[in-house]
């Protein structure tokens, strides 16, 4: 993958992701906080972006979403399979709902 | 006391009629609705088409604490609180919001709907009361539920630590060999 490639898919991922998280708060606020792991400041912040906003935003070497999982543990919970698959989703469901949200720093 | 606004009596139908269809029994409706009990009863039979079940509400705190209950209700709560800390909803539409969004990772993940509104709602007022508590696991830090009078210092999730037997009920057991029954 050359660079110019790499900096084009980020900036879709990019876009995909803030339109993905745009249209679920404007549809179900509180539903999209959880989804997305936000709190009420962030998710306000992006209800209000313009699309233009969004694709300069988008447009960036880096990416604006990261994983939900800080701990190692989440990340082998939800690639294990030995366990049972359902069971494994749950426990990490519990500990991503129990985690502390992004904040605005 | 009765309302009088037409508007608020909708809302109180709407609602109702919401909590019905997540499987609520009528006394739920009755602690968040000011509608009479024969008006609920009413819109009950119109929704489902049957008479409202009967009897009293399953009251047992240690219900959740069973492996696979504790495993769905420490879930819904982490859920709830979650958006009650988070967002700006608190009362019946978190319970309801949080609910559908535990419906949601069920389906998600094909289990079985174990916790019913009605038991969720409970828990909710058990916790609130502290008769129940959440408390973190050593292991994973998680969530779960726990008895507020035990000590939970040391406190290994059901999830850390997967009973042998867990989940295998005879539920369970009937829906995987059908054949067998």
């Amino acid at each position: 993958m050359d660079s110019n490639q790499m900096l084009e898919e980020i900036r879709e991922i990019n876009l995909g992701y803030m339109l993905l998280a745009q249209q679920l708060i404007r549809e179900d606020k509180v539903a999209a906080m959880y989804r997305l792991g936000i709190n009420q400041e962030v998710a306000d912040i992006l209800e209000r972006l313009s699309s233009s906003q969004l694709i300069r935003m988008s447009a960036s070497n880096m990416l604006l979403c990261r994983l939900r999982f800080d701990d190692a543990s989440i990340a082998e919970m939800l690639s294990n399979h030995s366990r049972d698959q359902a069971v494994s989703q749950s426990h990490a469901a519990i500990l991503m709902a129990g985690q502390p949200n992004e904040v605005v720093m | 006391m009765r309302n009088k606004s037409i508007l608020t009596e909708a809302k109180q139908i709407h609602l109702a009629t919401e909590l019905i269809k997540l499987g609520a029994r009528l006394q739920v409706l009755e602690m968040n609705s000011n509608l009479s009990r024969e008006r609920l009863v009413k819109l009950y039979k119109e929704i489902k088409g049957v008479s409202p079940p009967k009897g009293m509400l399953p009251y047992s705190e240690d219900w959740f604490m069973s492996w696979q209950p504790n495993m769905h209700s420490s879930l819904f709560i982490n859920i709830y609180n979650y958006i009650t800390t988070n967002a700006d909803i608190q009362g019946i539409d978190a319970l309801i919001k949080g609910y559908k969004l535990y419906l949601e990772h069920i389906e998600v993940n094909q289990l079985q709907r174990v916790l019913t509104l009605t038991r969720a709602w409970t828990l909710v007022r058990f916790v609130d009361s502290s008769v129940l508590c959440i408390t973190p696991c050593v292991k994973c830090n998680g969530k779960f539920l726990v008895h507020s009078l035990e000590i939970h210092s040391n406190h290994v999730c059901g999830l850390c630590n997967i009973p042998s037997r867990a989940g295998k009920t005879k539920k369970a057991a009937a829906t995987l060999s059908p054949s067998l029954h």
